[in-house]
């Protein structure tokens, strides 16, 4: 050792004490060393105690509530049959991509909006936007829609890239299919998405952000009962929103299916025949049963197809119907209304006759017109015009002949020239007008009536402030011209009480609630609002002078060689007056068949048509089509009589 | 004769154990992190548990060679492989690949290298070099600016990648280094005080927004619980809802399911610490303490400054690394992207750490037996 350490060990010699006080210097620091990384790891393990072996409880709570979502299940719609059992509405897959902005990284953002931008073509900035502002809202977990109505092979294929796209989701909704499309559109409606405002009213029974309700027609009157229950199921998902498994699920109920009041059938000939008759202008058909208000057709011209508004909105149709000015969309059987004309004679005729104002054999002579002097200023003459010189008439006749001189005397009275007859005066008219359901909605199970209007005195003090009711008012009032205002679906109404002796039916579409086993839930029964006022025996006189207006009268084109009908036309008047003094005109007919034993009443609405020349015959021949198809069907059946006169 | 020319030998095996330990460690959270995202490792060579036990093989045959040479060699060579290590962080702020908005990759050959990492461990041998030439002027200022200067260069060139994390852990390793070497406390006392006082408003000015995002976000991560503050709160609720024992391996339900994200990196000690629990976090610690206690006793037992600085600078900046990749995920400390050594996904990191402990084993092995034989 001592020959081989020469060298260094000089040094050593040299220094030793600085060396030594060094080297143990050099150990206190590698000491220090050692100690702050045991600190360091006291501190690490003192926070992840807290972390873990405090608080665990709470955190693993999180991440269980993380993990489990509850979800609502979607019942499945009910369906919609028409009164023969054949279906009118399918709940078919409809396809359409969300996000969740929850779930979608920031740092991803561009990526993924630029990706759908390229697979839907839905500009990104559109779903960045969407994007930020469901972020900086309070609930950014609800899938919003992006785009509706994804093709089968482009939804497939997005679904296939979801593990991609974090935050997107593939939803499938039903929707819903009209195989009739047009034919029924104006009675079953439509659904489309929940708006936000309908959310918020909705959100606490069942209804997603993204569900579809009914927005129309059928489909929104029975909402409640289409929709069905909203089931529950407790799923696990992962954090890009997958769903993983169900842990748990409380079964939705399926919607109760609805049995239409309406013959498809039938629905589908009197739309032909309707267009056949209006040409390019609007029309209403409203038939129903007099006996149950059972809507067995109810058609609206122009049509639109429901089917537009399925899935995503098809924009170009839809554009289409509102620039339409014969307003498509719109049912003109209930949603608009127009001055009823002549058809409005069996309201006057049978308040006349309950009233004690007219009978039978009351005879007045119309020679075209009568002359009303002002009541101030007698060298000022009204004259009211009958459509022709009609002679000397009795009740039916003037029914029949529609003669307006005989209902001026019936509803204003005549107290001229030595004449002293007193007619109804407009405060009756109006009441019994009511009593028929006019000026008020009928409820039928539709959204969207008009009210109508029946004027009186303090009516037109009201809309025409400073104007008062005068006698001409109730003359043009008792001939359904004037101010009164009425829906084919309220004139239906009024015929069907005059056909089944007074009782005001509510209308109805729908027969019956089912549900999807087939147990009734809602039966058909006729929903009677009350009477009318007036007693058969002066029904009956009303329907004997109806089916003379159609055996000889001015109803006379709604002759049928098959079958008997009784019936009313009219010709109402409407818009600017013509330089001649005539106006263009709405054609209307109500009526009813067999007339001695009344089954079903129509009522005709043809905008510019007249009542004879266009409404009666289309009004015959859908009564035609309806009873002779009905024995028909009878003799195919079982051979039961029925109420058909050969 | 001969005896004291000859090197010991030594090779310290419970180095190579902890080492091995940790590794297999973080390939097991790095495989259940990425159930969700891949199938079976078996099924590609690309999959990331594939990769890091590559990597980690690779890392452990670099271990076992350095072993061999004597780390002397690395003297010479030490200011090349600097500057080497320098020109590559340039060239990632020049040409890098970005990700989550800072650049620190570049591609070679299809693997991503990230150079701080190799320049972590260069600037530890630079140093080490450095100070060990002048350990007898090792109390003028000229030798401890240029220290200061060696460690400064590759801090700040991190820093505006941006990578925060990494330009600290630059600081702290100059730090550990220049306290064993012997430096005045009055200059490493100023530098401390210059630091703290110049430390926020450089942050501020240099950090980019993502940094500063980082930051509010730490502090309140409900600000923002679906963006920023997603990965903090998810983090905290993995690692809370793991408890004692935790949910077991592979079942950690926010790792399965995806709420904890970057969870084979930044996040990795999340996914341990909820599927293994407390014990498992413990035995980790364990792994860590021993490894680290092993490189101070390397730096107590070498030859000369230069191996004794290598080990003290190893040492402290993975005991760092290891500190801020937790804290980070416990709440600490805002996450600052530094990869937790020999575990997170990454073969840079766990290459570079790797050959580190290679050179410790050399510095063991390569003592001189003076004066005993």
């Amino acid at each position: 050792m001592g020959v081989l350490a020469g060298n260094r060990r000089k040094r050593w010699r040299s220094e030793p004490q600085e060396v030594a006080d060094a080297k143990r210097e050099l150990q206190l620091k590698l000491w220090l060393l050692r100690i702050g990384i045991l600190v360091a790891f006291a501190v690490l393990t003192g926070q992840l105690a807290r972390l873990q072996l405090v608080r665990g409880d709470q955190y693993q709570q999180r991440a269980q509530f993380n993990q489990l979502r509850i979800e609502p299940v979607i019942p499945s719609r009910g369906l919609i049959y028409d009164r023969n059992g054949i279906p009118v509405v399918e709940n078919v897959p409809g396809f359409s991509a969300a996000i969740v902005a929850a779930d979608v990284p920031k740092e991803r953002q561009l990526e993924i909006v630029g990706a759908l931008e390229r697979m839907l073509g839905v500009p990104a900035l559109e779903t960045s936007l969407k994007i930020d502002a469901a972020r900086a809202s309070n609930d950014p977990f609800t899938p919003l829609i992006i785009k509706d109505g994804l093709d089968r092979d482009t939804a497939f294929y997005m679904r296939e890239q979801l593990g991609e796209l974090p935050g997107v989701q593939v939803l499938v909704q039903s929707v819903r299919r009209y195989p009739a499309g047009e034919e029924l559109a104006h009675i079953l409606g439509y659904t489309g998405r929940i708006d936000s405002e309908e959310y918020a009213e909705l959100k606490n029974s069942g209804y997603i952000n993204s569900d579809y309700l009914g927005k129309a027609g059928v489909e929104a009157a029975y909402e409640e009962y289409l929709r069905g229950a909203t089931g529950q199921k407790e799923i696990e998902k992962d954090a890009i929103g997958r769903e993983l498994r169900t842990l748990g699920e409380t079964p939705s109920r399926p919607g109760y299916d609805l049995v239409l009041s309406v013959d498809l059938d039938l629905q589908k000939k009197v739309t032909e025949l309707t267009k056949a008759a209006a040409g390019d202008n609007q029309a209403a058909v409203v038939v129903m049963d007099v006996h149950t208000g059972e809507v067995l057709s109810l058609v609206s011209l122009p049509q639109y197809d429901d089917n537009i508004f399925s899935g995503k909105t098809d924009e170009v149709r839809l554009e289409q119907y509102l620039n339409d000015p014969r307003k498509p969309l719109v049912n003109h059987a209930l949603a608009e209304q127009y001055a009823p004309g002549s058809i409005f004679k069996q309201i006057t005729g049978s308040a006349a006759l309950e009233e004690g104002v007219a009978n039978p054999s009351t005879t007045i002579t119309s020679n075209g017109f009568i002359n009303v002097p002002n009541q101030y200023d007698p060298s000022v003459i009204y004259t009211f015009r009958d459509w022709r010189v009609l002679g000397t008439l009795d009740f039916y006749g003037g029914v029949a002949m529609s003669s307006d001189v005989y209902f001026y005397y019936l509803s204003g009275g005549y107290h001229e020239y030595g004449e002293n007859f007193d007619g109804l005066g407009v405060e009756r008219l109006a009441r019994y007008a009511r009593q028929f359901g006019l000026g008020r909605k009928t409820g039928i199970d539709i959204a969207g009536e008009a009210d109508g209007v029946v004027p009186d005195p303090a009516w037109k003090e009201e809309t025409f402030p400073g104007d008062i009711w005068v006698l001409g008012d109730t003359y043009n009032m008792g001939i359904g011209q004037g101010f009164l205002a009425v829906t084919p679906l309220q004139m239906a109404r009024v015929v069907t009480a005059v056909a089944n002796g007074g009782t005001l039916l509510t209308p109805r579409v729908v027969r019956e609630v089912r549900d999807s086993q087939g147990h009734v839930i809602v039966p058909n029964e006729p929903k009677i609002e009350g009477s009318v006022g007036i007693s058969d025996t002066n029904l009956a006189i009303v329907r004997e002078a109806m089916r003379q207006a159609v055996q000889w009268g001015s109803a006379n084109p709604a002759q049928s060689s098959l079958i008997s009908i009784a019936g009313k036309t009219g010709t109402a008047e409407f818009g600017q007056r013509f330089a001649d003094g005539s106006y263009e005109t709405h054609g209307w007919f109500s009526g009813f068949a067999p007339a001695d034993n009344p089954q079903i009443a129509i009522t005709v609405f043809l905008e510019r048509g007249v009542g004879a020349t266009h409404a009666a015959p289309l009004a015959s021949k859908i009564l035609e089509y309806y009873l002779t198809r009905q024995q028909q069907r009878a003799d195919g059946a079982s051979a039961t009589p029925s109420g058909v006169t050969p | 004769m001969n005896l004291r020319k000859l090197p010991t030998r030594e090779f310290d095996p419970l180095i190579l154990l902890t080492a091995l330990g940790l590794v297999a460690y973080g390939a097991a959270l790095i495989y259940s992190g990425s159930l969700a995202n891949y199938g079976s490792p078996s099924q590609a060579l690309s999959h990331p548990v594939s990769r890091q036990i590559a990597f980690g093989v690779i890392g452990v045959l670099i271990m076992l060679v350095a072993s061999r040479f004597d780390y002397r060699v690395l003297a010479p060579l030490s200011l090349s492989m600097y500057v080497l290590s320098l020109a590559m962080l340039i060239y990632v702020l020049v040409a890098g690949e970005s990700e989550y908005g800072s650049s620190r990759w570049i591609t070679v050959a299809g693997t991503q290298i990230q150079p701080a990492e190799i320049a972590k461990v260069t600037t530890v041998i630079l140093l080490a070099k450095f100070l060990a030439d002048n350990e007898d002027n090792i109390k003028s200022a000229r030798v401890f600016a240029t220290s200061l200067a060696i460690a400064a260069v590759p801090a700040v060139l991190v820093l505006v990648e941006p990578d925060l994390g990494s330009s600290l852990v630059f600081a702290v390793l100059w730090f550990a280094i220049v306290v064993i070497a012997g430096a005045r406390s009055l200059h490493v006392g100023a530098v401390l005080v210059a630091a703290a006082t110049l430390a926020p408003l450089a942050i501020w000015q240099l950090a980019h927004g993502y940094q500063l995002e980082r930051f509010k976000v730490w502090i309140d991560p409900e600000s923002d619980p679906t963006g920023a503050g997603f990965n903090i709160i998810q983090a905290e609720t993995s690692i809370g809802s793991g408890g004692f024992w935790g949910k077991g391996f592979t079942h950690g339900t926010q790792t399965q399911l995806d709420y904890l994200r970057t969870q084979t990196t930044d996040y990795v000690f999340s996914v341990g610490a909820e599927e293994l629990g407390f014990v498992g976090a413990m035995v980790l610690f364990a792994l860590f303490i021993i490894l680290l206690f092993r490189c101070v006793r390397v730096a107590g037992r070498a030859d000369d400054a230069f191996g004794r600085l290598i080990a003290v600078g190893v040492a402290a900046f993975i005991v760092f690394q290891v500190f801020v990749t937790i804290g980070g995920n416990i709440r600490l400390m805002p996450v600052t992207g530094v990869p937790l050594p020999l575990v997170s996904q990454g073969g840079s990191s766990l290459i570079t750490i790797l050959a580190a402990l290679g050179i410790l084993q050399s510095i063991l092995g390569h003592r001189r037996r003076r004066g005993r034989a």
